[in-house]
């Protein structure tokens, strides 16, 4: 490149590099381009919280306009993290309200928030534009108020499946009237009332609104109003899909649906009457994305709309669609790309859905692109799960969840070893893997050998030995999180690959064998782990080094042992004194 | 000023900085935004005495290339895909060249060149690896390791956790105490209490650090709202948890009194903890420090933790809503239990 090649063009250069994996590569070049690199980054993501402090990246990135936080482990979906974990954005907005004059986005996941937090966003930012809390919890509409009254050029409000605490409907009449901007606004989690008025007047005069996701409190009677106002639409969630069965509702709602040219993308339908579905046909065949997974309606039903959604690339469903769903959706929805079918009744043993894996099978035949898959069930056997793979090796998702644990193949009661197996082998593109089923530390040698671009797994109630583990941390060179519950993997396998614990973003690991001894262990040997020990059991001072953990998280970080944490969560120091 | 003959067409001269000259079409020239102003402003340009003289970066060879851009693109009519076309095959180059015409094109303030080179060169970087990068563009591998990882700042022999944990392990052993006297109450469902438990170990521990400050006493507060909140996370409300109650709050006392009688009173035992000054518990005889530390050593630490104590002040958010302790006992029958949609 030589000397002569100016800043300003190298710049100009990487405001065309924008994917985050590019930018970090650019920015280990050499050092002209280090420097150069992080004066014009515009946009962070830190995948953990805890692996870098707010200094540290205000420091090194003094020009960002955007920034994207993720807190608690991907487990605490499934409740296993405990409250008071942590994941606090407090410290990371208070150094970020002074450092970043010029913010205009945040994006949140899994992360405490707060009012207060949400307040020094509102004042701090002139020109703030984009805020999305997914999964988050710890505040209430008292800081949506502030977001609405003091964020002017606010685009985008989005709430995704946070826990928001409802004190009152009124926050959205906090967005003054000559906040014209917004672009995109999803409550749907919110659980009370808004105050429909305020919602209608705010609708009307947002002429760039192109996602509006409604909770389950907007009846049906309102939607058409709001359709009618937003005829713009591209993505619409809506609220309860209920109501008496009325013609001139009906056809009031069947109006303002047809009159939605643009409508790609729809959401909602709790509490659906099913006579009010074909309201929404005349949508279907514009339909890439459809969220049926709060809909309790039978397979006759969503067979009927899905065979009218040709374009239909993800579909998120209850396992209401059944077997003759899911054929029906493998003969009509050719573009599928993503499919997540969620159980109806996941604590009831025998549920009465005739959903199996011939489902599943039968979409990976007929939906070519299929490429993401989420699948509840309750059987499977080892000769579906190969014909899956074969029929499907650009599979880059495969996450397939039977609801008992340590179910064998239903038919020859063996393990599902070769039959994911087989998923690892032909799908050579996988990069997330969800495991479940009678599985024994075969499977784990299968997915080490060939798991080479894997770059997430989750493990329950699998494997046999160490041996497992092993296979999985000494194999699999892409793998950035490992996320494990219930197996018996001990000390053995983590302490014979430290190292590869620092090429990851984070291990957790539940209801395992790992010792505290061996945590003390590890963290003396890598100093840039932070090795959590969480215990809710007793005393964690005077636990025995032999005695196993409750559950463990370990991630590498730059920024040294965190001080947030509650009692029953300790970081092993490095020089930590051994208890016999 | 150019002298524009109408039966001849107009020339500009131009100086590369190899001190060769050249003439081209002024229509040509002049779709350069810098030779345009140079022209105008300067007059310069109108003969080979007074050519123009080019930037640094525009040598012979790029001024080639410019030229034939401009040369192209300057023709009205054209369609875009004759266009884009042209373009694409014009940044067929080594990566050499591609830099020396993205910087000549810069110098000459021909925008749309700068972007189309630019692109160019940014699809030769995305989805390379340093090394290759460095490869490509001949670049030095200067970056030092630390560098590379960021520096660190965690000291492998940090006294603040060792004096953390020492604190905790002191808390414990009250807690345990409380423990036996409160054995009836840990089946008793309060709900408000349960999103506390975590907290107020640690309020615990902010009261023993600072001692009597009111501020400390902020994150013992009631959550707003107490009533239940319909939401996915439902079950584990239900739940009992598991672990200790920290029964701190002033409203719980008379259900604690009621409950259990023959255990020693509740306040006896707040009163022992709340005696208790943070210079108390350093230069107690129950607590266990492994190592000696001397009294400046000490004094230091005394004042890290203070600080300490600030920023878990800081960093400790009020608890508007609160769910209760995680509980097992639902997760066992299942391995997973999806409570989010976009998991």
């Amino acid at each position: 490149m030589g000397h002569s090649f100016p800043e300003e063009v190298l710049e100009h250069v990487f405001s065309f590099i924008t994917s985050h994996k590019d930018r970090n590569v650019v920015s280990l070049v050499c050092k002209s381009w280090y420097e150069i690199e992080r004066w014009c980054r515009r946009s962070i993501f830190i995948g953990n919280c805890y692996a870098v402090s707010p200094k540290m990246m205000i420091r090194r990135f003094p020009e960002v306009r955007s920034v994207e936080l993720k807190g608690k482990p991907h487990f605490a979906d499934f409740n296993l993290v405990p409250d008071g974990w942590g994941g606090y954005f407090y410290p990371w907005i208070s150094e970020m309200s002074r450092a970043y004059p010029w913010l205009e986005e945040i994006k949140l996941k899994r992360m405490v928030v707060t009012d207060e937090g949400l307040e020094l966003i509102s004042k701090s930012f002139k020109n703030f534009k984009v805020l999305i809390l997914s999964s988050c919890e710890g505040f209430s509409t008292d800081g949506l108020a502030a977001i609405a009254a003091h964020c002017r050029n606010l685009k985008e409000l989005d709430l995704r499946e946070s826990e928001v605490e409802d004190v009152s409907g009124h926050w959205l009449s906090h967005f003054p009237e000559t906040c014209t901007s917004l672009e995109s606004l999803n409550m749907a989690c919110l659980g009370s009332e808004v105050s429909f008025s305020a919602l209608q007047r705010l609708v009307s005069r947002s002429p760039n609104l192109k996602t509006l996701r409604l909770n389950r409190t907007v009846p049906l009677e309102k939607l058409s109003t709001l359709l009618r106002r937003a005829p713009q639409l591209l993505q619409m969630g809506t609220g309860a899909y209920s109501a008496e069965p009325r013609s001139d509702l009906y056809s009031n709602l069947l109006d303002a649906f047809s009159k939605c040219k643009n409508l790609n993308e729809l959401s909602g339908f709790w509490d659906v009457v099913p006579s009010y579905l074909p309201a929404f046909y005349p949508v279907c065949s514009r339909l890439t994305s459809l969220n049926l997974s709060y809909a309790t309606i039978q397979s006759p039903e969503i067979t009927k709309i899905v065979t009218q959604c040709p374009n239909l690339q993800r579909l998120w469903v209850l396992d209401y669609i059944e077997d003759t769903g899911l054929n029906a959706l493998s003969l009509s929805c050719k573009e599928l790309r993503e499919l997540r079918v969620f159980p109806s009744d996941p604590f009831v043993v025998d549920a009465n859905v005739s959903l199996t894996e011939e489902g599943l099978v039968a979409v990976s035949q007929g939906c070519r692109n299929l490429q993401s898959v989420l699948y509840f069930c309750r059987q499977m056997t080892n000769s579906a799960l190969t014909t899956i793979a074969r029929n499907r090796p650009n599979l880059t998702c495969f996450r397939l969840c039977i609801l008992e644990p340590r179910a064998p193949d239903y038919l020859t009661l063996e393990p599902l070893d070769t039959g994911f197996g087989a998923i690892v082998e032909h799908c050579k593109g996988l990069e997330r893997l969800s495991l479940s089923g009678l599985l024994t530390d075969r499977v784990f040698e299968y997915i080490g050998t060939r798991g080479k671009k894997l770059e997430m797994l989750s493990i329950a109630f699998a494997g046999d030995s160490d041996l497992g583990l092993h296979h999985v941390l000494s194999g699999c060179e892409s793998l950035r999180k490992l996320e494990i519950r219930d197996c018996p993997f001990g000390d053995k396998a983590l302490l014979a690959n430290v190292s590869k614990l620092e090429t990851m973003r984070s291990l957790w690991m539940s209801s395992c064998l790992v010792s505290l001894g061996a945590c003390k262990l590890l963290s003396q040997k890598m100093p840039r782990l932070n090795v959590e020990v969480i215990d809710e059991r007793g005393d964690l001072d005077s636990m025995l080094d032999a005695y196993p953990v409750e559950k463990l998280y370990i991630y590498r970080t730059v920024a040294g042992p965190r001080f947030d944490m509650p009692s029953f969560i300790r970081t092993m120091a490095v020089d930590q004194q051994p208890n016999r | 000023m150019a002298i524009v003959k109408p039966e001849m067409k107009s020339f500009i001269w131009l100086e590369t900085p190899d001190g060769s000259t050249q003439q081209v079409e002024e229509e040509v020239a002049m779709f350069c935004p810098m030779i345009c102003r140079e022209v105008l402003q300067t007059g310069m340009g109108s003969s080979k005495n007074y050519a123009i003289k080019l930037p640094q970066r525009v040598t012979t060879p790029v001024l080639g290339l410019i030229l034939d851009y401009c040369r192209f693109h300057q023709v009205q009519g054209r369609s875009n895909k004759e266009r884009k076309s042209f373009d694409e095959k014009l940044i067929r180059l080594d990566t050499k060249k591609l830099c020396e015409l993205t910087s000549g094109a810069d110098s000459l303030q021909l925008r749309p060149l700068v972007d189309l080179t630019s692109r160019a060169l940014a699809r030769m970087i995305e989805g390379k690896t340093p090394e290759e990068i460095r490869h490509t563009f001949h670049l030095p591998d200067d970056l030092t390791e630390e560098e590379k990882l960021e520096p660190l700042r965690i000291r492998t022999n940090d006294p603040r956790i060792r004096l953390l944990n020492r604190l905790y392990a002191r808390k414990r052993k009250e807690l345990k105490i409380r423990e036996k006297a409160k054995c009836m109450l840990e089946n008793v469902e309060v709900e408000e209490e349960h999103e506390h438990v975590d907290d107020r170990s640690v309020d615990d521990l902010l009261l023993f650090i600072n001692s009597g400050d009111e501020k400390d006493s902020k994150g013992v507060k009631s959550s707003a709202s107490g009533a239940p909140k319909n939401k996915k996370k439902n079950r584990r409300r239900k739940d009992h948890p598991k672990g200790l109650h920290i029964i701190e709050n002033g409203n719980h006392k008379k259900e604690t009194d009621s409950l259990c009688s023959s255990a020693s009173s509740p306040s006896k035992i707040s009163k022992l903890l709340e005696s208790d000054s943070p210079t108390a518990i350093m230069h107690s005889s129950d607590f266990d420090f492994d190592d000696e530390l001397d009294p400046a050593m000490k004094e230091q630490l005394d004042r890290e933790v203070e600080d300490f104590a600030r920023r878990l002040n800081s960093v400790w958010p009020k608890r508007v809503s609160g769910t209760g302790m995680g509980s097992l006992g639902h997760d066992r029958r299942i391995a997973f239990a999806p409570l989010s949609r976009s998991s």
